[in-house]
């Protein structure tokens, strides 16, 4: 093996592990948050230009063969992945005071680029299992609530779940073509066995749970609401964009067929629907985006039906727009209480009147999430129908199309909220500018702003 | 060069304009204000040089501009003026300036935000109007939706919500239909010419087969005739028209209503013919029913708003029913409804704006003799009336009386071939004219004349401020109503290409 690839090819894993240890090591001696955070911000920015770099020079090596592979896609997943970081980190320097969110939160990002860069089920379990241990603490971070512990346990379990589902499968695929490779998965996808079909069911399914998609969504309302608003933009964001990619690496250049079509179109169709016609009736803006965020997934399956060479482009876009998009609107959150009082929609009221910008901000997030042009979520959005009627499933692309104007509603509600209505009594005083969330405003905003602007030269940075 | 220059600068001057709104924390109201009525000044004067400029001569797009956006989807910046849009353009940013000087004293509240969001839909209505792309057309088109969404809903009245919601869910319903089709029509382009482009003009050339046109035209068809509005899809339209501020109602009637016929206009008939030849005798049925039913229904409103915004949904009938005729004087016709109704209702709707601002009451059964408080207002009020109705020497004939004699010289030769329908929904449009002048007529009788009342004290006749902007409405009605020609002109080269691309060859008796 060669040492000097081994060193480049992860380079952004190892500026991520080296910035865990010092910062790890800061902790423990100096006690001091700030310069965690600094070494924690200074690693991640590090890798993701490393990661840029990378994709930029085309780079592409076996690094370990059948287990990690790299490539100018691995590269450009990875970029995202830390990008949408940056944001969280700034959130979370609000609400936490010691360090253990950004360790944490570090620990995490190496798992999503382990799992970006798998080959194998063994290296993807692994990956998989990184990133998410440490967001069930994340989670139980907030743990004033005691609804933050069973929203931690209830994520846990279900976790667990999904990995015994990944488990199972990779076994029976295993069993079936004698490979842990993730192309098995690949030809197990059109194989007439039943035990291949089993193992593409349950892995499917696994998937399906751990990006919260219909029927496998009931976790996700409850952990966002019980976690604090960094950890739920972390889950919300970030996990998801590293599932899906991680989604297209496994499907690989596969042409479905008709009867995979059905299967892998049914549930984002049904989540796209359940998802935004439940976002309606809730009242707390956390469990909205939950909801929304059920909705986006069913989005961003749906790309997988178009042709094998687009479907990165489209989920790498979408991952990104929606990431970017949610972050932006936790940013302009004006309540960084974890009190469930504070999460009401009720609570943004005649926000406008308090905080015109971070009203903005957030009318700027809702009418892009509800898909409204010119803003990124439209170009995402667009995307994803364009690449399925391409493939020819215009019915499949009407339906979407429809489910998500159901979606337009609550949007819209959140926007009446704060620009139609009085502010409600007892509200007026809660308004305190939080220093370092208006960072993480700047650091959402620039690159919504310039997939508003530039949408052509984002897809081309993206094209697979 | 520098006319494109300019129409670069007529799109983009409300960006510039919500810039100083956004950054402009400390200014007053009155400064707010003034700054907003320059910009779109501004704009105006240039698009008033750009429309003596425009050569009716050439047949394609003038001042035209093309920059790659985004170039993996064939999608371009392609902006520029034709036959069809420059009327449309001007109209918009003649009522501009008009719309920031008739809200001077009714708004009040949270002015910034109501500047920045009178030029976010000044930008979006330009962008719509000058887009030869259609995902350019159709971010423009979707934009239109969120400041209107906001202006409704912040400086409405009672029922805004309600309002507002259902102006939004109303047309987002059909444009996500568009939606879908747009994507399937440049799909098909790609699959048959394997060009990938959203240009117009060479979307024009995807060569569908019928079947599939009738159902992209049905999906345009049915987006563009929410926003007509087309009965019976005009629920939506008293409800906001009533709920909306002075402002709002201006340009929904002045402008947006407009963007319905102009999508027929631009790409529903020219890119789907054959559907669209199809859907000639729906389209001509609709757009009667729409004159004679939105007629009755003003006949019988109380609610003064509610009646001019009725009469809405009658006048743009006739711009449906010359549109459908594919008759060169039947289209132009239509433009020119299009451009007079814009006037007279924009026009209308400043008048009750002004005198709810005094008086606090729509209901007509307050009013009356208000010549005698008034004579002023009485005098202008008259004559958009007699505007609205097509009196002769006004916009309202020119564009009434063409959309008709299109109708008719189509429906004559469809008799000829043996076809009476056409002749009898041309005969029904004509009832539509009378119950017009019995409505509005009417409508002012009442207002205007017998025992003078009104709701609340005294009534201060009009400021200068409001003699202005009416006396520059009242100058255009007659503009357009004693020399029609120059506008005329402008619009014939794009008449006759649309006529024929929609019926090719084929003569006016092949109609069904």
């Amino acid at each position: 093996m060669n040492v000097q690839a081994l060193f480049v090819s992860m380079l952004p894993e190892h500026l991520l592990l080296s910035g865990l240890c010092v910062a790890l090591a800061i902790d423990i001696a100096a006690r001091s948050p700030r310069a965690v955070a600094a070494v924690a911000l200074a690693s991640i920015l590090g890798a993701a230009l490393a990661a840029v770099l990378l994709a930029a020079g085309g780079y592409a090596s076996a690094t370990f063969v059948g287990q990690l592979s790299v490539g100018p896609t691995t590269s450009v997943a990875k970029a995202i992945v830390l990008l949408l970081a940056v944001p969280v980190l700034a959130l979370s320097r609000d609400e936490f005071r010691d360090a253990r969110f950004v360790l944490l939160v570090l620990a995490s990002l190496y798992g999503a680029c382990l799992v970006i860069s798998s080959d194998s089920f063994l290296t993807l379990l692994l990956g998989l299992e990184v990133l998410s241990l440490p967001v069930y603490a994340l989670v139980l971070l907030a743990m004033q609530r005691p609804s933050s512990a069973e929203a931690a346990l209830k994520y846990l379990v279900l976790g667990g779940t999904a990995t015994g589902m990944l488990m199972m499968g990779a076994s029976l695929t295993y069993g079936w073509g004698g490979t842990l490779a993730l192309s098995a998965f690949a030809q197990a996808l059109e194989a007439p066995s039943a035990m291949a079909g089993a193992g593409v069911a349950l892995v499917l399914s696994a998937f399906f749970l751990k990006a919260a998609v219909v029927p496998f969504h009931a976790w996700a309302p409850d952990a966002y609401e019980g976690a604090s608003v960094p950890a739920t933009a972390y889950m919300a964001t970030i996990v998801k964009a590293t599932i899906l990619l991680a989604v297209v690496r496994l499907f690989g250049a596969v042409e479905l067929s008709p009867t995979m079509t059905a299967f892998v179109a049914v549930p984002p169709l049904v989540s796209i629907v359940w998802g935004n016609l439940a976002a309606i009736r809730q009242q707390g803006f956390r469990r909205l985006i939950a909801y929304s965020s059920i909705a986006h997934a069913g989005f961003l399956y749906l790309a997988l039906l178009g042709a094998p060479a687009g479907r990165f482009q489209a989920v790498a876009f979408y991952a990104a727009a929606y990431g970017f998009m949610n972050l932006l609107a936790f940013a302009a959150l004006p309540h960084a209480g974890d009190d469930l009082r504070d999460d009401r929609i009720d609570a943004l009221r005649g926000l406008y009147q308090r905080r015109p910008g971070a009203a903005a901000m957030l009318a700027v997030a809702m009418l892009s999430l509800a898909g409204l042009p010119p803003l990124p979520g439209f170009v995402a959005k667009f995307l994803v129908f364009r690449n399925v009627i391409d493939a020819g499933h215009t019915a499949i692309a009407v339906l979407g199309l429809l489910g998500s104007y159901l979606g337009l509603y609550f949007y819209l509600r959140v926007i009446q909220a704060m620009f139609m209505s009085a502010p409600s009594a007892g509200e007026a005083g809660t308004a305190t500018l939080r220093r370092y969330a208006l960072a993480a405003t700047l650091a959402a905003l620039v690159p919504v702003a310039l997939a508003t602007v530039f949408p052509g030269w984002v897809l081309g940075m993206l094209r697979a | 060069m520098a006319e494109a220059l300019a129409l670069n600068a007529v799109l983009f001057l409300p960006v510039a304009g919500i810039a100083y709104t956004a950054l402009a924390r400390d200014a007053r109201p009155d400064a707010v204000r003034g700054v907003s009525f320059a910009l779109m000044l501004v704009q105006f004067a240039l698009v008033a040089w750009l429309y003596l400029v425009f050569d009716p001569a050439e047949p394609g797009l003038q001042f035209a501009t093309r920059l790659p956006w985004i170039p993996d989807w064939g999608v371009s910046y392609l902006i520029g003026l034709d036959g069809f849009n420059v009327l449309l353009v001007l109209l918009t940013a003649f009522l501009g300036p008009i719309v920031v000087a008739g809200a001077w004293t009714a708004i009040d509240r949270d002015v910034r935000l109501f500047h920045a969001m009178l030029f976010l839909i000044q930008f979006a209505m330009v962008g719509t109007f000058v887009a030869q792309d259609l995902f350019l057309f159709y971010l423009f088109w979707e934009l239109m939706l969120v400041p209107m969404f906001l202006m409704i809903g912040i400086w409405g009245g009672a029922r805004r919500i309600y309002a507002t919601v259902k102006f939004v869910l109303y047309t987002a319903f059909g444009s996500i239909l568009m939606l879908a089709a747009l994507i399937y029509l440049v799909w098909s382009l790609k699959s048959t010419s394997g060009i990938v482009s959203f240009a117009f003009a060479d979307l024009v050339h995807a060569g569908l087969p019928p079947q599939v046109q009738a159902w992209l035209f049905a999906a345009f068809g049915l987006s563009f005739a929410i926003k007509v509005p087309i009965v019976p899809l005009h629920t939506w339209l008293p409800d906001a028209h009533v709920e909306a501020p002075t402002a709002g109602s201006v340009i929904l009637a002045g402008v947006l209503l407009k963007m319905g016929t102009y999508g027929f206009m631009k790409l529903g008939f020219p890119l789907f013919p054959d559907a669209a030849r199809a859907a000639v005798p729906l389209v001509m049925t609709l757009g009667v029913v729409s004159i004679v039913y939105g007629a009755c229904l003003a006949l019988v409103q109380t609610d003064i708003k509610k009646i001019i915004a009725y009469s809405s949904i009658s006048h743009l009938g006739y711009a449906m029913l010359g549109l459908a005729s594919l008759d060169l004087i039947g289209i132009q016709g239509a433009v020119m409804q299009m451009v007079s109704h814009g006037l007279t209702a924009a026009g209308l709707f400043l008048m009750v704006g002004m005198i709810y601002e005094r008086c606090h009451s729509r209901d007509l059964a307050d009013y009356g003799g208000l010549a005698k408080l008034a004579p002023v207002y009485a005098a202008f009020f008259v004559v958009l009336t007699l505007a609205a109705i097509g009196l002769p020497t006004t916009s309202g004939f020119t564009g009434e009386f063409l959309a008709l004699l299109g109708t008719f010289r189509t429906a004559w030769q469809a008799h000829a071939a043996g076809n009476d329908t056409l002749l009898w929904l041309a005969a029904a449009a004509v009832l539509g004219v009378v119950l017009g002048a019995l409505y509005m007529l009417w409508f002012a009788q009442r207002f205007l004349f017998g025992a003078a009342r009104v709701p609340q004290g005294p009534v201060a006749d009009l400021r200068p401020r409001e003699v202005a902007v009416l006396a520059a409405i009242v100058a255009a009605v007659f503009w357009l109503g004693l020399a029609p020609d120059a506008p005329m002109r402008r619009t014939e080269l794009a008449a006759q290409q649309m006529r024929g691309i929609v019926l090719g060859d084929r003569p006016l008796v092949a109609l069904p």
